[in-house]
């Protein structure tokens, strides 16, 4: 794990699999790694708009008023599920 | 009748409560652990003549004490309330899930193991050598399937072995691993002489090594002072926690070694994914992607631009019946350039909103966006920016000031900053609605290539502007590489993404009809010079700055319609179509204006009144014009700065003039 973070240290954003090649060690094996840091809290995922609730993320709609369902114009949509994958950033 | 308590320890999604219903039925009960808000599940179920309490604990990665949980589990267990522990794993990721059997690893209380998930484990072509763990680990371990009614007698049996055997895990290599950690044994050597229960030394160690702030100040208190100091002076490694999870890593490792038989699976990458993760084609790849996606997009527009025609038939019926009847022409020019007239813009502006969301969320539903974002996280890093600045990148298609919100995502102000900046070259949805529109009605078939080239001055744009704010507001070194797990490639759900589509359109309409309208009918009042065009007071104003605005290649109207897009891209649309339909253009359009000649549209107006150099100038300004005055709220309210909110407006908006000087000359050198 120590060998993981080191390699993140050059800027570049990888892929488990990228990472898995770099360690010469599985994907499994860097899913497992990634588990642990982040529950370790040395990296943490990063939260998409529509993840944190899609209210208080948008500056044209303050607050809960009305609820969260409430949705604003322009934002993502709440239940419109983003297939963007996961990111992580160490913290 | 004897009782005997089993607490059931797991992960989250290991299966726990699967097994907890499956034991217990309906007696169960469920309360709140004290003085937490972390749920309490407990029930009972009696065989053989045994009682046998069920404790479900909270699911939990670890045995460390990084939430409430985690220590409601671990004080629970090491109080010795639990006669035995289930220890639940999913044996279908088996590297992962034992993690917390070894966090367990040294707790003095008997347990087993339940390797859940059996079916799941097969699917994948895995066999796990049961036998052979157990004599590793010296505690009954079973084959399970939480599922299967009939897997159940085989867990009471190995339940009832285990109660029998009090058996605990057998650390001995583990300990090994932990031993070539520095500090270990000094401290180990300390923590022996205290006593407390429920724990062994290793394990009192290990939790200190990872600086378990509970474990810390319970050896505080229990040990001699001498003692304590003692192992307080042994310098603590801030990764402690690193350390001892590859210990336990290595650890599962070893054990697995033999007992698990898998089929290989490599993973393989698709055909697609070894094309946008190849070092060389990846950005070729990409960026043809994103091209092919929005010429794609005007096959679904181009029917609902058709539609928009029948406004202008509508408004030559209508207008010929009001004129006919007598209806003065303020009124005829107010039903029929006003409101008919922005009508068929509206329309045809939808029809590009519906085209570019519907394939953009189509490539995002598919997967494309995520392969998208990551090919171009690199490019980010040479601007300064954090991979996570493409997020606010991607919503700002759709708005700015989603955009803006979602930098918040960002935690370096400077990066923030610059990200925003950034996403304001980003075409939001409104300009995605006006820029297509005004390209086909200038530019005919062209219009496609005029978008590519939009979207390469963009990319241009924003990498000069990177390089002008970058110096000042970050330092290359502030990124950190981030791990980017890609989203599998699937169908896309069509009932959601046309759900999402029409409701991304019809807000958008909703929008765009209050805007287009009341700036139509404010500048049609403006420039209704009751009859005589020259005396309208916007058209002295406009004149007389015309020969300024000409040098960014842009008549008057044109630069009103400019100005006007800083309040709302679309307020230029209602700029345009009341200053060209309107009562005080021309000559030729007062002569068509008064009836007979009614048969000239706007667009043929436009296009005899606008040259291609000019509209094309006008598109470039309006396109990388600052991009509504929400959005400069928004941008304010996230970066907190005047100084840089107004420096970045200023920016663009003379960033859009240059832009657009520039496209007009090199207009005048293609026309």
């Amino acid at each position: 794990m120590k060998k993981l973070l080191e390699l993140l240290k050059d800027g570049n954003s990888r892929t488990p699999e990228e990472l898995a090649r770099e360690l010469e060690t599985t994907r499994d094996d860097v899913l497992r790694q990634m588990d642990f840091l982040e529950h370790a809290g040395v990296i943490r995922k990063v939260p998409f708009m529509n993840e944190s609730n899609g209210c208080s993320t948008c500056a044209s709609c303050s607050g809960c008023e009305g609820g969260c369902a409430a949705e604003c114009k322009g934002c993502v949509p709440q239940n419109a599920k983003m297939n963007m994958g996961t990111m992580w950033e160490v913290v | 009748m004897s009782t005997a308590t089993i607490a059931l320890l797991g992960q989250p999604n290991s299966g726990k409560s699967t097994l907890f219903n499956a034991l217990t039925g309906l007696k169960q009960h469920v309360g709140n652990w004290p003085g937490k808000t972390v749920e309490k599940k407990e029930g009972s179920f009696a065989r053989n003549g045994v009682t046998y309490d069920v404790a479900d604990l909270p699911g939990s990665y670890s045995m460390s004490a990084n939430s409430d949980e985690e220590v409601i589990t671990r004080d629970f267990i090491t109080s010795g309330k639990a006669d035995v522990v289930c220890i639940l794993a999913d044996s279908s990721q088996l590297e992962r899930s034992l993690f917390m059997l070894a966090d367990y690893a040294g707790i003095d209380a008997p347990c087993f193991l339940v390797l859940n998930m059996e079916d799941v484990a097969k699917d994948q072509g895995k066999t796990v050598d049961v036998a052979l763990l157990e004599k590793k680990l010296g505690i009954p371990v079973m084959m399970f399937s939480a599922t299967d009614t009939k897997a159940y007698d085989q867990f009471y049996f190995t339940l009832e072995r285990a109660l029998k055997e009090k058996s605990h895990i057998n650390v001995s290599e583990l300990e090994k691993e932990y031993e070539k950690i520095i500090g270990y044994n000094e401290i180990k050597e300390q923590i022996k002489g205290g006593n407390i229960s429920g724990y062994t030394p290793m394990w009192l160690t290990v939790k200190y090594l990872e600086n378990d702030k509970v474990v810390s100040a319970k050896l505080k208190e229990s040990l001699p002072a001498d003692a304590a100091s003692k192992i307080e002076s042994i310098g603590l490694d801030a990764n402690g926690a690193i350390a001892t999870g590859e210990c336990k890593f290595k650890w599962i490792d070893e054990l697995l070694e033999g007992a698990v038989n898998k089929t290989k699976t490599g993973v393989k990458l698709g055909k697609l994914d070894r094309i946008y993760t190849h070092r060389f084609w990846g950005k070729p790849a990409v960026v043809l992607t994103v091209i092919l996606g929005l010429l794609g997009s005007f096959i679904p527009a181009l029917p609902i631009m058709a539609v928009a025609s029948i406004f202008d038939v509508l408004k030559n019926v209508i207008g010929d019946a009001l004129v006919s009847v007598g209806c003065p022409a303020f009124v005829t020019g107010l039903v029929c350039d006003v409101v008919i007239q922005s009508f068929s813009y509206i329309v045809k502006m939808l029809g590009f909103v519906f085209g570019v969301t519907l394939v953009f969320g189509m490539l995002e539903e598919v997967g494309v966006m995520a392969r998208i974002s990551y090919v171009f996280d690199n490019t980010m890093g040479k601007l300064g920016l954090q991979g996570k600045s493409v997020m606010p990148f991607l919503v700002s298609f759709g708005c700015t000031m989603g955009g803006a919100a979602g930098a918040r995502v960002i935690d370096n102000w400077g990066q923030k900053v610059l990200t925003i900046a950034l996403a304001w070259a980003v075409p939001c949805g409104a300009a995605w609605a006006i820029i297509p529109m005004l390209s086909t009605v200038f530019f005919g078939a062209g219009a496609p290539l005029i978008i590519v080239v939009l979207l390469l001055v963009m990319i241009l744009h924003m990498w000069i502007t990177a390089k002008i704010f970058g110096r000042t507001l970050v330092k290359t070194e502030d990124r950190c590489g981030m791990i980017m797990e890609l989203p599998p490639y699937h169908k896309p759900k069509w009932g959601a993404l046309f759900r999402y589509v029409f409701g991304r359109t019809k807000d958008t309409f909703f929008r765009v009809v209050k805007v287009v309208l009341i700036v139509c009918l404010i500048f049609y009042i403006l420039s209704y010079g009751s009859g005589v065009n020259d005396t309208s007071i916007l058209y002295k104003v406009g004149t007389a700055i015309e020969p300024v605005t000409k040098i960014f290649g842009l008549p008057w109207q044109l630069f009103i319609a400019f100005v006007a897009s800083s309040v709302g891209k679309e307020g230029a649309v209602g700029v345009i179509s009341a200053l060209y339909a309107g009562g005080s253009y021309g000559e030729g359009f007062m002569a068509a204006m008064s009836g007979a000649a009614r048969a000239a549209n706007l667009n043929e107006l436009l296009l005899a009144n606008v040259s291609r150099p000019e509209a094309l100038a006008f598109i470039f300004a309006i396109t990388f014009n600052l991009p509504c005055v929400v959005a400069l709220a928004a941008t304010y309210q996230e970066i907190h700065s005047v100084k840089w909110t107004a420096k970045i407006a200023i920016y663009y908006t003379v960033g859009a003039l240059i832009l657009a000087c520039l496209a007009y000359h090199v207009g005048l050198m293609i026309w």
